[in-house]
């Protein structure tokens, strides 16, 4: 057991450094407007021009086949330099493991390098008006015609769709099934679909409901055998849940950032307590995230325990928000644009992004009854 | 980087969890703590030191294993799940890197001598009235004293198992020509011992917790109220996922500490084997222990109040054994510094604040 990183290790992490350094642009608009993901389209070409878009992805993909644990030093290295969030995340985060592990060579093709330069920006389809944390209980459906299938029902709650291009999704194929029998995967193009945008939090609109109204959707554009969309969305939720999305990069640098607004400001010392506890708790996030990363590389399977992560990261990133607004008292609940604003409004930004991690991906309370049942094994 | 145990070192964890399994069961622990005889307060003792536990840290020269803290964490850790009674740590872990005197050495390394500790501010010395030596920190100096030269006044206490001790020097028995007896001064650094205690009880707390939590996961899936098991209720449920977390969270703190450990010892001046590896700075090195006890004792602290909570009234009973693991995890989670001594410490080297804390 060492936390030695090797000398192969070193190097990628000064290359992503000095490339970063040299790189990242000024504050982009939200990617929530139409500009901002525009802004945020351009700067992941950027990145996919220097093959730092999806560093742990093959080649031929756009990547550099980087393990895991470069992936991690990437990740520590992209948000400490300030770089901006990404708009391809859930495509390259969560659909693109998936294609990898169940898409056909020509799916694999078409679609990761157009993902990889931003070509395509994806929006994830998951939940239902009547189907959230409950997702097995979804009512869109696909009905069977000649060459493919149409798509019927809503969609809500989709991150990015108001501006994104492409869609994917479960949609209930057998209309005889129940539950998580008879679901069938779905990709597809958003110009097919009716997208209502949804103002968030922020008043921004960062999620969509979807309308489908018989959008035709070929075979080829069907992920997996038809009937098992199910375990492959699984597949995709603990990318979602566990280590691919939430590298403890992000939150490194914000403890950090919290750290240095502390030590700039006069601290009550009961909040200076908290400021260490959240410190600590990102370094253990951090040792932890290295440990699974391990386990994954060596051919482990992480399964029910990645919830353990989400509940983790969820809580930890709200702490770390909330904890620098208490810092700022009412200073730290001001707009970007007003004149007194600290740091652009980034605290109160982050603010209110770190309030929906509890819920998206399941909520904590379901996380922790899968931990309960599925980890501990206690009765249903 | 490989932040994950060898073969070697799971092999060595799974070694002591069978010899404790076998020889220290819970009849064990709780015989341990009545007014018995020293072989009965040492369960599992002799069969550790068939294996060569007590020898883990000493150097191979002196014949012992010539391990490092981070290789022997995850048998700590065991000692821990066990509520392994006597001075284990003290003897283990510390005394290896304080004693540098050939004939001590070898006898600590086959189980021929226990030993006890009282560094820095700490009040009371554990198990001593069980041990062979005393190692005692005063004025800045480390001094081994003999068990029998020094008055030792028992200090009951909430764990019966883990006695605590006053010790006084310059009894009638230890007078030597008029001086008092004060031992022979060793000429290593108390830092690196007490970090190394500290790292060792955390390993040790992290090791109750896992025990408390797979006890009481056990009992609310047997327990039926309101015609089902209490365990599949979500009020229950999620507070057991939430000791899983915290203690899932609290381990890597504890085995990264080890490893700062082992680093800063290895180019320590005064406990320094060889000057090998990379260089540590000592900031680096204080908060990895402290966040590794402050978490450890944090997560078994939970640990231990929701297994008394799942278990109901019969958990508040002596009847239980549960009550054995629980005085253990109270009496190890204020030992070398609790939580708060040590996020205060934490807080002093991240935030700039002054340290008002005294550790332990």
């Amino acid at each position: 057991m060492d936390l030695d990183f090797t000398p192969q290790e070193r190097a990628f992490r000064a290359e992503v450094r000095d490339w970063l350094a040299a790189h990242v642009p000024e504050r982009l608009p939200s990617m929530d407007t139409r500009d901002g993901f525009e802004a945020h389209r351009e700067w992941e070409r950027l990145l996919a021009d220097a093959r730092l878009s999806v560093v742990s992805w093959p080649e031929r993909h756009g990547g550099r086949c980087a393990s895991l644990v470069e992936w991690l030093i990437f990740e520590e290295e992209y948000w400490a330099a300030g770089a901006p969030g990404r708009v391809s995340q859930n495509g390259i985060f969560l659909l693109a493991p998936t294609i990898f592990s169940y898409g056909t060579a020509e799916q694999n093709d078409r679609f990761l390098r157009r993902m990889a330069r931003a070509d395509d920006i994806w929006a994830q389809a998951w939940s239902e008006p009547e189907a959230g944390s409950d997702l097995a209980s979804l009512r869109s459906r696909a009905e069977r015609v000649a060459g493919g299938w149409r798509l019927y029902g809503q969609k809500t709650w989709s991150s990015r769709a108001t501006y994104a291009d492409w869609g994917f999704g479960l949609f209930r194929s057998d209309p005889e099934s129940t539950r998580h029998r008879g679901l069938t995967y779905f990709l597809f193009p958003l110009r097919d679909v009716t997208v209502r945008p949804i103002a968030q939090l922020d008043g921004e609109p960062g999620f969509a409901e979807l309308f489908f109204d018989g959008v035709f959707v070929p075979d080829c554009q069907v992920l997996g055998a038809p009937g098992d969309g199910w375990r492959i969305a699984m597949a995709t939720t603990s990318s979602e849940r566990g280590l691919t999305l939430r590298s403890p990069g992000r939150f490194m640098a914000t403890a950090d950032r919290l750290v240095r607004l502390a030590r700039s400001t006069a601290t009550d010392p009961a909040l200076a307590d908290e400021i260490t506890r959240a410190w600590m708790d990102t370094e253990a996030y951090r040792l932890h995230t290295f440990g699974v990363a391990r386990r994954i590389a060596s051919g482990e399977e992480i399964g029910p325990a990645s919830s353990m992560g989400k509940v983790f990261w969820s809580e930890l990133d709200v702490r770390l928000h909330a904890l620098a607004i208490q810092l700022l008292g009412e200073r730290g609940l001001l707009a970007g644009d007003a004149p007194d604003a600290e740091d652009g409004g980034r605290w109160l930004d982050g603010f209110l992004f770190s309030l929906a991690g509890p819920i998206y991906a399941g909520t904590n309370e379901i996380q922790r009854t899968i931990i309960a049942e599925r980890v501990l094994g206690l009765p249903r | 980087m490989k932040f994950a145990f060898t073969d070697d070192q799971l092999a060595l964890a799974s070694t002591v969890r069978q010899v404790l399994a076998a020889h220290c069961p819970a009849a064990a622990v709780r015989q341990a703590g009545k007014a018995a005889p020293a072989a009965e307060r040492l369960p599992a003792w002799p069969q550790l030191a068939e294996i060569g536990f007590f020898g883990m840290l000493v150097p191979e020269p002196h014949d012992g294993l010539g391990l490092g803290l981070a290789d022997a964490i995850l048998a700590f850790e065991e000692t821990g799940r066990a509520a392994l009674p006597g001075p284990v740590v003290e003897t283990a872990a510390v005394a290896p890197g304080l004693l540098g005197d050939d004939d001590l050495l070898v006898r600590l390394a086959e189980g021929r001598l226990r030993v006890s500790v009282r560094l820095g501010d700490q009040v009371y010395a554990p198990d001593a009235d069980l041990a062979d030596l005393l190692v005692v920190e005063r004025h800045g100096e480390l001094r081994a004293v003999p068990a029998g030269s020094v008055r030792l006044t028992p200090q009951a206490g909430v764990d019966p198992v883990r006695r605590l001790f006053s010790v006084a020097f310059g009894s009638p028995e230890a007078v030597d020509g008029g001086k008092p007896q004060l031992g022979r001064r060793l000429d290593v650094s108390a830092v690196h011992a007490l970090r190394t205690a500290t790292v060792a009880v955390a390993a040790q707390l992290v090791g109750l917790a896992r025990h408390l939590l797979e006890t009481s996961v056990e009992y609310a899936k047997s327990r039926r109220q309101f015609g089902a098991p209490i365990g599949s209720f979500q009020a229950v449920k999620h507070q057991l996922a939430d000791v899983a977390i915290a203690v899932d969270f609290a381990a890597p703190l504890v085995y990264a500490a080890a490893l700062a450990v082992d680093r800063a010892g290895r180019t320590a001046p005064a406990g320094g084997v060889d000057s090998a590896g990379p260089t540590v700075a000592v900031g680096e090195v204080d908060r990895a222990v402290s966040a590794a006890k402050a978490a450890a004792g944090e997560a078994a602290t939970r640990a231990a109040r929701v297994a008394l909570q799942v278990h109901g009234a019969i958990g508040y009973t002596g009847e239980l054994d549960l009550r054995l693991w629980l005085a253990r995890v109270w009496s190890l989670a204020s030992a070398y510094g609790d939580t708060g001594v040590h996020r205060s410490r934490l807080r002093a080297a991240i935030l700039g604040t002054p340290d008002l804390t005294r550790w332990p």
